[in-house]
């Protein structure tokens, strides 16, 4: 079993199609929907996929079929250690707990496997440590 | 048990002084009392790495030829203050780069400076007979320069308020994002490691008084702005924001680990200024308020929902309970956030700690203590009359 997150696009011809049933019930993957939203140009969807290697593979290539632009989010955020004060005022902004202080070092303990991508802790980050992986 | 400046000095250079961070002194009271402790530790180390917005830094840029007098001053396209002579200037750490928001400013240029970097400055001016130029458009850095030193108003506050947010929306303040509904708290203060909180009435901090400021050493200037002592005590400690420091110091010797630009979203910029001072245990009084630990240090919670400078205290903390990652409001588990940084605060203290331990450092007393009471004043609109 692995978990891999995607972030999934919709054109809005798409917004109507059962996917995440047909993810479940043909491709037995759990998946768990980390972000949702709908705008003028069709829908996102980030969802982290747990499952088989290969049915996950085939799942991918589902949505691919059915439309949906798929695109794996592997780095989304990166703490530049540099620039990093180890304030902690990101700890209490993330939203999924990704980000930790450290209570014997007070060193900040960046998470990647829980962050969800938000971009919450890049806008919060005094110091500009939280950058967008380019 | 008493101890004299002499006495300590005198132990500082034979290299036998007995030197303890904040965080070793509160062990040490807590294991053999305060009694041993004050005979046997000299000097206690304390520091702080906060957001200190009322910084900044004069520079004497030197002549050129022809001579100009500056009238008007930007530094990598922020604006400084020349409202001095010819070619002296004030660069304040808040002060916005023209044009493109709040991304780069004062902070960011006297970070660059300190990093060695090489700085863009134009300047403008009327042209007179005796400075008949009247526009420069130029490269400075730490080399070229005449003075550059830190000259910052109000710094190291002894202790700060925890800000919130009851309202429905998110709050961007000089306090970072406050999240809606009491979705976080973020609170600024060092605790048991804050300079003015373990010499609480300053008997030992005062002009003068030598500090460790932004990697070098620098020195108190005055009292800070805001500077207060009709404030609130527990245990002995203050508990809201009271007495505050003007700092001096060379910015030739200062480093970016401790002095670092600060961009708070949605407010504005600021900057993270270190300071370590030492406390001399003159005796025992000295002691007990070095070694006064996060448990009974307490700051007032404040909810910045309300916009006005009458905020009522919604309750007390300690800084323990705000170390711990959530302290609870109304019976909600709320996470902190500290604004500055804990870790860079330790360091300070034992980077301090070492100087005097390898004698680059002595102690001395102040040339005239801070004030030992003063109220803060509220600014009023009123008429030319109601003012006097």
């Amino acid at each position: 079993m692995s978990k891999r997150k995607f972030n999934l696009y919709f054109v809005p011809a798409l917004v109507n199609e059962p996917i995440t049933y047909v993810l479940v019930k043909d491709f037995d993957l759990k998946f768990n929907i980390l972000r949702a939203e709908v705008v003028e140009k069709g829908g996102q969807l980030l969802i982290e996929v747990d499952g088989k290697p290969a049915q996950i593979t085939k799942g991918v290539a589902y949505l691919q079929d059915m439309g949906v632009k798929v695109e794996e989010l592997n780095e989304f955020v990166t703490k530049d250690e540099e620039r990093c004060t180890n304030c902690g005022m990101c700890v209490s902004i993330c939203p999924a707990d990704a980000i930790e202080m450290d209570r014997d070092t007070w060193k900040v303990i960046f998470h990647l496997e829980k962050c969800i991508a938000c971009g919450l802790c890049i806008s919060s980050c005094p110091p500009r440590a939280m950058k967008l992986k380019t | 048990m008493k101890r004299t400046y002499e006495e300590i000095n005198a132990k500082i250079k034979r290299g036998d002084a007995v030197v303890l961070t904040a965080e070793e002194a509160i062990r040490l009271v807590e294991d053999q009392g305060i009694e041993r402790a004050t005979k046997e530790v000299d000097v206690v180390t304390t520091g702080t790495f906060g957001a200190m917005c009322s910084s900044g830094a004069f520079i004497n840029f030197g002549h050129a030829e022809p001579p100009i007098r500056m009238s008007k001053v930007w530094l990598n396209g922020v604006p400084a203050y020349t409202g001095l002579a010819a070619v002296d200037a004030y660069i304040g750490a808040t002060e916005e780069r023209e044009g493109d928001g709040m991304d780069y400013g004062g902070a960011h240029v006297i970070e660059s400076l300190i990093a060695g970097e090489a700085v863009h400055l134009r300047a403008t001016g009327r042209g007179t007979d005796c400075y008949p130029r009247r526009d420069i458009d130029t490269y400075i850095s730490l080399k070229s320069v005449n003075q550059a030193y830190m000259y910052n108003p109000r710094n190291a506050y002894q202790n700060y308020g925890v800000a919130t947010n009851s309202s429905e929306k998110a709050l961007f303040t000089y306090m970072g994002k406050l999240l809606p509904h009491y979705g976080n708290a973020t609170y600024s203060s060092a605790g048991q490691l804050s300079p003015l909180l373990k010499d609480p009435k300053l008997r030992s901090i005062g002009m003068g008084t030598r500090i460790f400021l932004g990697g070098g050493i620098g020195y108190v200037a005055w009292e800070g702005t805001q500077f207060k002592t009709n404030i609130p005590y527990r245990n002995g400690v203050p508990s809201s924001a009271g007495r505050t420091l003007a700092v001096i110091g060379d910015l030739r010797g200062m480093s970016t680990e401790y002095v670092r630009a600060l961009n708070f979203h949605g407010y504005g910029l600021s900057m993270a200024v270190g300071i370590g001072v030492p406390i001399p245990i003159l005796d025992q009084d000295m002691m007990a308020n070095a070694a006064r630990a996060d448990e009974d240090i307490f700051a007032p919670v404040l909810d910045y929902a309300i916009q006005s400078r009458n905020r009522r205290p919604m309750m007390e903390v300690s800084y323990a309970q705000l170390r711990s990652g959530t302290v609870e409001l109304f019976g909600k588990k709320v996470k902190t956030s500290s604004l500055s940084s804990y870790y860079k605060a330790r360091l300070i203290a034992e980077r301090l700690k070492r100087m005097i331990d390898d004698k680059e450092f002595e102690l001395n007393a102040p040339v005239v203590p801070l004030p030992e009471e003063r109220a803060q004043r509220p600014l009023e609109v009123c008429s030319m009359d109601e003012v006097l």
